[in-house]
């Protein structure tokens, strides 16, 4: 079960240590889940070690129901492994990225 | 005093009156406290009785029945006492008290005889084990008779509930009470002890009437908690004769008797026959109308035949669960088969090696029964040959779809489009259309131009594709845009570069990836092992790299997937 938190209208959805074909299935159920209540959803990979494809699917998922949504979809505080794999596919393309909540609150430049 | 602690109480969740409740007439109220006492004489006691000549008449039928079978004839209420003695008259009197405590029509939509027939093999059962019990045989009439009393008041106070009557009668014992408590909040027994009490009933009497389910407290004397045991097991073997599942009741009477009063299997039989046998005597005495009261071997005979029909129904579980288990096989089997077959048809998505252009070839190792990976190539005319590598996110069955539909759109695709920027560009926007689940596919796809040994390569969101030169790396190209079906606007730019000599390594993450001694092979390794490899033709190379991976028996944790391109030779080299 990953840790949802809410701060200042956003939902912080919080994945931690390897999101592989195990887990991803929960980490795509809470970013949906979060994206159904509120319009601001971040997803905080600051404690990821490792994210496979199956991960990364369920990020690309909650991007793209936000897309179609009109709501609010970034990852913060992204660790070093999981943005070793993003930068690799040229997701930091796709996603916006913040170096933490506050920076996107004080309109922190997409990362 | 009593009138008090009822006026306190909730009956049935109503707060009532004593002067609300079904109650004896005062006259027998009266009589039975004269029977208790130790002072009074039979000439007085026989006077009270005579106070209420319709009583006195009922009292005379009653004591002169066969039932209650007296040595001789009493014609007179005198010498009924003298004959009966103050605790049988007592028990009479309150026998025929309580069967009219109630008018016929006094719970609308009730027939009052339905439950005093119920009762009245409870009072024959009880009665049935007073010799073993050691105890008064009227004694325990009356309790069996009077100990399920407070139900009757409970539907008078809440006649709503009548219609729940032929369930709560077929319940066993324990099943009406929990009935009870969800239909009246409230059960016969506590309703029973306060009745009892505020009768001023005689103190085993009243016992009888509260503690028949429950244990009684410990100040109660031992010879009243053995009449609470006879009405316990009166109350089952009357269940024999009315609730749903005989058999269960035989069995627990048994049980009970057996554990009560030392009582074999046989005995407790032959009591249970002398319960039918008893009850529509009984019912004479009492003036208690009662239907036909079936034989225990009528009873006996339907419980075996409900066994058989339960050992029926277990052979038939059994069967079912054979038949469930043959069918999960057959399916299992089928779903091998199916995945087999998506495999074949997966495998004949690649291309033959035996088929394969000079210069090129790869290999697809599935983690499972199908593979997220895939790859290609084709001859498009000139020498050139169209080639991919690509990867779909996830594993199994989904991934194994939306590869064989990207491989069908590279091969459609791929013959009209040369330029492997647009190609992508158009297998993204088809495979964006129907996304599901942020499923993506990385991708690499390329020409290759066999004479001028140029290559145009477009990576979407892949693994570096790796170009060794004759004895090292030259060169990677990375991925210069997002992975397919995520953005379906998205520009995949191209690296044009020239293979002259040397190899273009296309990869999955299961080689990157792949276990090897101290940790995984990575960027470093892999390079190392091209190189090593590099020497090799070139489909023994794709083979030599695999095994160097792969351990023996042991399963791969990811699809591996390789397509190797090799450049003319450099004369001289």
């Amino acid at each position: 079960m990953y840790p949802v938190e809410e701060k200042q209208g956003f939902s912080v959805v919080c994945l931690h240590g390897e999101v592989d074909l195990s887990n991803s299935p929960e980490a795509r159920r809470t970013i949906l889940n979060c994206l159904k209540k509120l319009r601001h959803v971040m997803v905080d990979l600051s404690a990821v070690e490792y994210i496979d494809s199956s991960g990364v699917a369920s990020l690309v998922e909650g991007f793209q129901y936000a897309r179609s949504n009109n709501l609010e979809f970034g990852l913060i505080g992204v660790s070093e492994a999981a943005m070793g794999v993003l930068r690799l596919a040229r997701l930091d393309q796709v996603f916006h990225i913040y170096p933490s909540l506050d920076d996107r609150l004080g309109n922190g430049s997409r990362g | 005093m009593h009138d008090q602690i009822l006026r306190e109480e909730t009956v049935a969740g109503r707060k009532v009156r004593p002067s609300d409740l079904p109650a004896p007439p005062k006259s027998a109220i009266r009589i039975v406290q004269a029977c208790s006492s130790r002072a009074i004489s039979s000439s007085d006691l026989a006077r009270i009785v005579a106070n209420d000549p319709l009583l006195t008449a009922e009292l005379l039928r009653v004591a002169n029945s066969a039932y209650f079978g007296l040595v001789s004839q009493v014609k007179s209420v005198v010498r009924a006492v003298t004959v009966l003695g103050h605790r049988a008259l007592r028990n009479m009197v309150l026998c025929i008290a309580m069967r009219d405590a109630l008018r016929a029509d006094a719970i609308p939509g009730f027939d009052i005889d339905v439950y005093w027939e119920d009762a009245l093999r409870r009072a024959v059962s009880a009665r049935c084990l007073a010799e073993l019990a050691g105890l008064d045989a009227d004694e325990c009439f009356t309790a069996g008779l009077l100990q399920d009393f407070g139900l009757l008041v409970m539907l008078y106070l809440m006649p709503e509930q009548v219609s729940h009557w032929s369930t709560l009668a077929e319940a066993m014992p324990d099943r009406r009470r929990d009935l009870e408590i969800d239909l009246f909040h409230t059960t016969h027994d506590e309703i029973g002890l306060v009745l009892a009490r505020s009768w001023d009933l005689p103190s085993e009497l009243a016992t009888a009437m509260g503690y028949h389910h429950e244990e009684p407290p410990a100040e109660i004397a031992a010879e009243d908690t053995v009449l609470c045991r006879v009405c316990a097991c009166a109350d089952w073997m009357a269940a024999v004769y009315s609730c749903g599942d005989k058999r269960f009741a035989v069995q627990r009477s048994r049980t009970l008797l057996e554990e009560c009063f030392g009582c074999n299997a046989e005995q407790t039989d032959a009591l249970l026959q002398s319960v039918s046998d008893s009850v529509a005597e009984a019912a004479t005495a009492l003036g208690i109308r009662v239907g036909e009261q079936p034989s225990f071997e009528t009873v006996l005979r339907e419980a075996n035949l409900r066994l058989a029909e339960e050992n029926l129904s277990y052979q038939e579980l059994t069967w079912r669960l054979e038949q469930t288990i043959a069918e999960r096989d057959r399916y299992a089997e089928e779903l091998h088969r199916e995945l087999e077959l998506a495999r074949e048809v997966q495998q004949s998505l690649l291309p033959s090696p035996d088929a394969s252009p000079s210069g090129i070839t790869g290999l697809n190792l599935s983690a499972k029964a199908v593979s997220g990976d895939f790859y290609d190539y084709y001859p498009v005319g000139d020498g050139a040959i169209a080639f991919c590598l690509a990867d779909v996110s996830g594993k199994g069955m989904n991934a194994a779809l939306l590869m064989a539909k990207t491989a069908s759109l590279f091969r459609c695709l791929g013959k009209g489009v040369h330029d492997p920027g647009k190609l992508l560009a158009m297998i993204n926007r088809e495979i964006c259309e129907t996304s599901v689940r942020g499923m993506f596919v990385t991708m690499l796809a390329g020409v290759i131009d066999r004479e001028r040994r140029q290559v145009v390569l477009a990576n979407a969101g892949h693994l570096p594709a790796i170009h060794m030169g004759c004895a090292a790396l030259a060169a990677e190209y990375p991925a210069q845009a997002p992975p397919l079906g995520i953005c379906a606007d998205t520009v995949y730019p191209v690296d044009s570069f020239e293979l002259l000599g040397g190899s273009l390594y296309l990869y999955t993450d299961g080689l990157l990836e792949a276990r090897i001694a101290g940790g995984r092979l990575g960027t470093t390794g892999l390079v190392r092992l091209l190189k090593d490899q590099g020497h090799l033709p070139l489909q023994q190379r794709a083979l030599a790299i695999a095994a160097s991976v792969c351990r023996p028996g042991e399963a791969l944790e990811d699809d591996l997937t390789l397509l190797i391109l090799e450049g003319a030779r450099v004369h001289g080299l």
